[in-house]
């Protein structure tokens, strides 16, 4: 049995105590905590009662394609309804088109819940959210006003087709034509891949955002356009029409996310729209990419709390052998195996890794917020360096993380957790695919070195480098924090060297910047993770000081943040030392020898 | 005749004043005179006009306003006889036989015997010239053929004639050469000499081509720049700087003497598009614009460009041709399949070709050649050494395939290059097919050829040292555009640690296009960045340390700049015993203007010289003010001239006019001061503390009130004061030399840490110019 509770009490941390000091966006004053509790709360109760037991017959049922038409598991558009109906679909999206328009600071923590219920089902609406966002950025106004009002009540899904079989990462070389008809329309011909929420039984209508190439495009990444090609064709008077040529030719096999239809897809002349500019296809879909990543990077984090509450419910309840110490528990055949050292390591390391990336994960969602609200072009300048700086960081570091803790959690379980019975090996395999999709992780760790590095001269980088340091200034002074803040300072000086040893090198030869990248991003993960440890530490403290009634809470804080700072961030060292050591050993071996 | 101590310039138009101007610049007095003009009420109108005009000009023709002093603007009416004064008359007047010879016989009635008489034609044989002129006259007659702009243009053709007297062409070559730092190309008495015969023809061929196979004009020259070596304006952007007007002008007169079976015909076409634009008033950037124009309509200035199709105006794009990119070199680009390779051997095939065609009839010197397209024609490499980058093979066969005649001195290479280096020497191969080494002219020392031969005494990715010669050793920056970096200091630390033990002299120089364009913003941006605020106060207190060495080894250091020497580049020199700077040297310290102070002792340096000037008013203030008028503003000296009035060079400093001589003359002058040499005293210097930065603090408030600084402009001005007026120091003590370091020190950390700062590096190094915060 899975269990789940959404961790609301460290999701009101994250949201109203970390960030206390943060302004109140222009725009988004409704959304004042009691607002967001209220959300929060809705949402995990939706989560936990309607989610998360479709979670395993779920992936035990699978999808069906049958005759042409895709059945999701049993439930699932039952729920979808509910969820549809509880104005779930609409949260996030621009209230010009009856969206709610839900910062993402909250947006993001109800993702996370979603996540760690039941991620097959998230993937529905949150394929259909990035359509929604690429089209109210770039499509036209009559696109807009057609299609956005149905997408996001809900009645209608979305989807982004990009891959084809023969590329993936390289979209430059992708195949699918579209030929102007004369009337504003296209004939858009050609197969894509691996295409989530392709087609399915939840939503009257699909919505397919198609990559694809007009007759006389550029070769390469620069001949990309983007098209709106619905399944079904509307009416002028916005009733269904005919059927558009557009099939869900195949379902894919695959380890996880098995609730999830993965479709190929054929267009066979297929009536489309072009959304945005002719060959400027790839402008419209990176606008939406770094909340696209941000949202993969949450999954990560879904899976690994549902990780940890699982093994925690377990490690409580089963009983092996005693303490090392002494009996524990007379009273029991056997202590619970929670006394173990190496039962609590895996737990506090799950733990910290999950608090850490709620709260990392939340000043990142909050640089979204301020990219599109602040009313100063400095401060949103800033927060779009920050969020371009950490989408690499955060979709790879959390994804990692996260399919560490799901296989972490089913450790707990010894081979409880590797039979069925207990769904804990499901994380594993539903984790697995975020480290790959929506760029892999070791393209995540390219596009730190290679792009986000370099840009202006290490600009972006300014937007994490001097709060960080500022921050450390201020609580190596502070008595209470300092034992937190020099193992902090100590990384954070490895992260700066690596930066540089980085920046020196791969200016010279791009392999060396390439063979560094996976290791880069992990310590900078690790030391963005120490710093909102050390801030929430700070708070915790704070609390303390003040006296509260919550003592136990602020405490397991600072218990984890130790944890974090004595048992984790030491990689940062061995780390530095593998970026440093170059690519030498990583690229002599001759290529016979592979 | 002796030597040239006057000259007369005959002609006030563009190039005679700009010729003048730039006889003025090396000292000499000139006599300008044009005719006076029918009714005019000053009969020296024309040459007061073009004086005035030059000195308003951008960029400069004159180096310094004392230069133009020199200038006596006269007319042919009145003061004819004065030409009895000058060793030399350069004629510059219209490119008409008629016309000259008149001239020349107005002045061969007056000039005195032995003074030399050259005429600045493009186009007309010398022979002509001199046809029916007396016996004395054709003896004293050369052609000198300056460039535009002839301050800048360091080419210069000189055509002599069988009855020219060698020994007085060879004064004024050595004139034109020392004086006014002219490379000299003896050119043979043909058509349009070498640069323009062989500079037109590609022009014209360049234009034919690009409308022939559709390619955009934005495209042909990119196509043509980079990766030939040719300056970023291509064709296009040349003729657009030039002139459109003086295209049909010189190839007109170019194809009435050459002989018709010159291949300069076969490329010639009527170009209506350009009689047009000449016609309508766009004659390029002097005049409403060319193939290419600023459209400032609807208030918003658009770069525009010709479609020569249509011969409309359209929005300029900017060229994305990924292929052209990763070509490395001239035979990657020729290689190219498509409109991109295929345009750029039509226009350097046949161009290569033309060249080849020109050994023997303009020059019998393929590397007098090559010189002249490089300083003619500011290429990189001339046409010979093209050739050699992209296979003589190569070239012969494809002209070959398009049944073209390959020349002679092409055919017979098999396999050969025009130049190679044999035992460290620069070899070139002469028209008889044998090598010849290259000699240079006494007085020229070039790092290029000592590196031939020689392995550096020490070296990193930011600098070397060279052994020069007597004992003498050359510290070469090699940094990208010879920017200042830690790997700079490492280097000149243990440079000055190995001349001490072992040499006797230290010369700063280097062949890039600017000697130093001061500290690498990008690294120092990067660290600012990543919040290394250790590592920058590291890399300034190093610099300090350095260049305090420097100032205090026990052996004389000379820098020699040529172009920039900014920021730390200035501050090198600020710190050598002494400078011999190459006239075209833009000296300044720009800190301010990216948001900084000077940190490597520049303030310190300056403050100590101008209170040792002597023309100052007693007390500390006046130096004090002096030296924060310079720096705050920034201030560049645009030539060497102009930088001994800001005291960025001392009276007693040298500066060379040829750029090809500097490292002797440098040389000579450390050798010079080794004997007896001395290491100078330490600096203590009175400043006026608090009160005075209150008052220079006022003075930028002043300006910040006009409108004229920033924001940002007075937070450095602020930080600049306190570090010049001495801090909190009292009007009583006297502080030393750290004491000043440590002010830059603390004042240059604290701006670095601010937004604003870092916004202007940003700026400078993405845009070229530091944005106004």
């Amino acid at each position: 049995m899975q269990t789940y509770r959404a961790p609301l009490r460290d999701m009101r941390f994250v949201l109203h105590e970390l960030h206390a000091d943060a302004p109140v966006l222009p725009g988004l004053e409704d959304f004042t905590p009691d607002v967001a509790d209220a959300i929060l709360e809705e949402a995990g109760k939706f989560c936990e009662e309607r989610l998360l037991p479709l979670n395993a017959p779920g992936d035990e049922e699978g999808c069906r394609l049958e005759n042409g038409v895709v059945r999701t598991p049993k439930g699932f558009p039952e729920a979808y309804k509910a969820f549809r109906e509880g104005g779930w679909t609409a949260m996030g999206a621009d209230p010009a088109f009856g969206g709610q328009g839900l910062p993402e600071g909250i947006n993001k923590l109800v993702e996370e819940m979603i996540c760690s219920a039941n991620l097959s089902f998230g993937l529905y609406p949150g394929l259909s959210h990035g359509a929604c966002q690429a089209i109210e950025g770039h499509a036209s106004e009559a696109l807009k006003a057609a299609y956005l009002p149905r997408m996001i009540d809900g009645t209608w899904s979305g989807t982004m087709c990009l891959t084809e079989a023969h590329c993936g990462t390289d979209l430059g070389l992708l195949r699918t034509r579209a030929v102007p008809r004369g009337d504003g329309s296209y004939a858009i011909t050609g197969s894509k891949i691996f295409i989530s929420a392709g087609d399915h039984d939840l939503t009257e209508n699909i919505v397919h955002l198609v990559l694809a190439r007009l007759p006389d495009a550029p070769k390469g990444v620069k001949g990309i356009s983007l098209f709106l090609v619905p399944k079904i064709l509307p009416r002028p008077d916005g009733t269904l029409g005919a059927r558009n040529g557009v099939t869900c030719s195949a379902l894919e096999h695959k380890m996880g996310i098995k609730a999830s239809a993965t479709c190929q897809m054929s267009f066979d002349d297929a009536t489309g729209w072009l959304v945005g500019e002719p060959h400027k296809g790839m402008r419209a879909m990176f606008t939406m990419m770094n909340s696209e990543r941000l949202s993969v990077g949450i999954q990560g984090l879904g899976a690994g709390e549902a990780a940890y509450q699982g093994a925690v419910a377990y490690a409580k309840e089963r009983l092996q052998g005693r303490s090392l110490v002494g009996t524990k528990r007379p009273d029991l055949p056997a202590d619970p195996i929670l006394v173990h050292p190496d039962v609590r390591r895996m737990l506090m390391t799950i733990r910290a890794y999950n608090e850490g990336c709620r709260a990392l994960g939340a000043w990142v969602a909050r640089s979204l917020d301020v990219m599109e609200h602040h009313p100063d072009p400095a401060e949103r300048r800033r927060a779009e360096d920050f969020s371009a700086l950490m989408t690499p960081v955060v979709k790879a570091l959390f994804t990692d993380l996260g399919f560490e803790s799901a296989s972490i959690g089913m450790q707990v379980y010894g081979g409880h957790g590797f039979i069925r019975d207990h769904g804990m090996e499901q994380y594993v395999r539903d984790a697995r695919i975020s480290m790959i999709y929506e760029g892999t992780n070791g393209i995540q760790a390219l596009d730190l070195v290679g792009r986000k590095l370099p840009a202006h001269a290490g600009r972006y980088l300014r937007s994490f480098f001097h709060p960080v340091l500022a921050f450390l200034d201020e609580a190596i002074e502070d008595d209470d924090l300092a034992p937190l803040a020099q193992p902090l300072a100590k990384s954070f000086g490895a992260l700066q060297l690596a930066t540089a040893h980085i920046a020196q090198k791969g200016m010279k030869d791009p392999e060396e910047a390439g063979a560094a990248a996976t290791e880069y991003l992990r310590l900078f993960g690790l030391v963005a993770l120490g710093y909102v440890w050390l801030r929430s530490a700070k708070v915790a403290h704070t609390a303390l000081r003040a006296g509260t009634d919550e003592r136990d809470f602020y405490e397991a804080k600072l218990t984890t943040a130790r944890f974090y700072m004595e048992r984790i961030l030491p990689q940062v060292a061995g780390l530095l030392a593998a970026v440093k050591s170059g690519k030498g050993a990583m690229m002599a071996l001759d290529e016979a020898m592979f | 005749m002796t030597g040239i101590r006057k000259v007369a310039v005959i002609g006030a138009g563009v190039m005679g004043s700009g010729i003048a101007a730039h006889i003025a610049n090396a000292g000499v007095p000139v006599l300008l005179m044009d005719i006076v003009p029918e009714g005019a009420a000053d009969r020296n109108g024309l040459a007061r006009g073009a004086v005035a005009g030059m000195l308003k000009a951008e960029p400069a023709a004159f180096m310094s306003p004392r230069a133009a002093k020199l200038v006596e603007t006269l007319n042919l009416e009145d003061h004819l006889d004065r030409l009895r004064e000058v060793d030399w008359i350069v004629e510059v007047v219209i490119e008409r036989l008629d016309a000259k010879q008149a001239l020349y016989r107005r002045i061969e009635a007056v000039r005195k015997p032995g003074t030399a008489v050259s005429s600045n034609t493009s186009t007309i044989p010398l022979d002509a010239l001199v046809e029916g002129m007396p016996e004395a006259f054709a003896k004293d007659f050369l052609i000198t053929h300056f460039f535009n702009p002839p301050r800048y243009m360091r080419l210069l053709e000189i055509v002599t004639g069988p009855r020219t007297d060698p020994a007085l062409a060879a004064t004024v070559a050595d004139f034109a050469d020392r004086r006014l730092g002219k490379s000299i190309v003896r050119c043979k008495d043909r058509p349009g000499f070498i640069a323009n015969r062989l500079g037109i023809f590609w022009i014209q061929n360049a234009i034919a081509a690009a409308d022939d196979l559709g390619v955009p004009v934005e495209e042909a020259d990119a196509v043509m720049g980079r990766p030939f070596g040719i300056p970023k304006t291509g064709v296009f952007g040349l003729v657009d700087l030039v002139g459109l007007d003086l295209i049909p002008h010189t190839t007109r007169s170019l194809r009435a003497a050459l002989p018709p079976e010159d291949a300069f015909h076969a490329t010639f076409r009527e170009m209506p598009l350009i009689a047009r634009l000449i016609a309508e008033g766009y004659t390029g950037r002097k005049g409403k614009g060319g193939f290419y124009r600023l459209n400032r309509e609807g208030g918003r200035k658009t770069k525009e460009a010709i479609d020569l199709g249509t011969g409309a105006y359209r929005p300029s794009a900017k060229v994305d041709l990924p292929e052209l990119k990763e070509a490395k070199g001239p035979r990657a680009v020729l290689d190219l399949p498509g409109r991109v390779g295929d345009y750029a051997w039509r226009v350097m095939g046949p161009t290569l070709a033309y060249a080849a065609g020109l050994v023997g009839e303009a020059s019998d010197d393929i590397a007098a050649i090559d010189e002249a397209m490089r300083l003619g024609y500011n290429w990189k490499w001339g046409p010979f050494e093209l050739i050699d980058r992209i296979g003589g093979a190569f070239v012969a066969g494809r002209l070959a395939e398009d049944g073209c005649a390959v020349p002679p001195i092409l055919a017979g290479l098999e396999g050969k290059t025009f130049y190679r280096v044999e035992n460290g020497q620069r070899q070139v191969l002469t028209a008889g097919g044998e090598y010849q080494t290259l000699v240079r002219p006494e007085g020229v020392l070039r790092l290029e050829d000592i590196k031939l031969s020689a392995k550096p005494l020490l070296k990193n990715g930011s600098a070397a040292l060279w052994d020069i010669g007597d004992g003498v050793t050359c510290f070469e920056f090699t940094s990208q555009a010879n920017a200042l970096d830690e790997q700079t200091m490492v280097l000149l630390g243990k440079a000055i640690k190995l001349v001490k033990a072992q040499y006797k002299a230290l010369v700063i120089y280097n062949e890039g296009a600017n000697f130093s364009v001061g500290a690498n913003l990008g690294l120092a941006l990067f660290a600012a960045n990543i919040a290394a605020w250790g590592e920058i106060e590291k890399l300034v207190s190093l610099g300090q340390q350095t260049y305090g060495h420097l100032k205090y080894a026990p052996f004389p250091v000379v820098s020699a700049p040529s172009g920039m020497a900014l920021g730390g580049g200035c501050e090198i020199l600020l710190h050598s015993d002494a400078v011999q700077a190459h006239a075209e040297s833009y000296i300044g310290l720009v800190e301010a203007g990216v948001g900084l102070v000077p940190a490597w002792g520049g303030c310190k340096e300056m403050l100590a010289r101008w209170q040792g000037n002597p023309a100052l008013p007693k007390g500390p203030m006046p130096a004090v003010a002096k030296v924060f008028e310079t720096v705050s503003t920034a201030t560049v000296a645009k030539s060497a001239q102009e930088a001994r009035d800001l005291l960025f060079l001392r009276p007693e400093d040298g500066i060379t006019m040829n750029r090809d001589r500097l490292l002797a003359d440098a040389k000579a002058r450390a050798l010079a001061m080794v004997e007896g040499y001395a290491p100078p005293e330490p600096a203590s210097l009175t400043l006026p503390g608090p009160s005075g930065a209150l008052a220079l603090r006022m003075a930028a408030e002043g300006f910040a009130n006009r409108g004229i600084a920033t924001a940002h402009d007075l937070v450095v001005a602020g930080e600049l004061a306190r570090v010049l007026s001495g801090g909190g120091a009292d009007l009583l003590d006297t502080l030393d030399e750290d004491a000043i370091l440590d002010l830059e020190r603390e004042g240059f950390m604290r701006l670095v840490r601010t937004e604003a700062t870092l916004e202007r590096f940003e700026s400078v190094i993405e845009t070229g110019r530091p944005v106004r915060n």
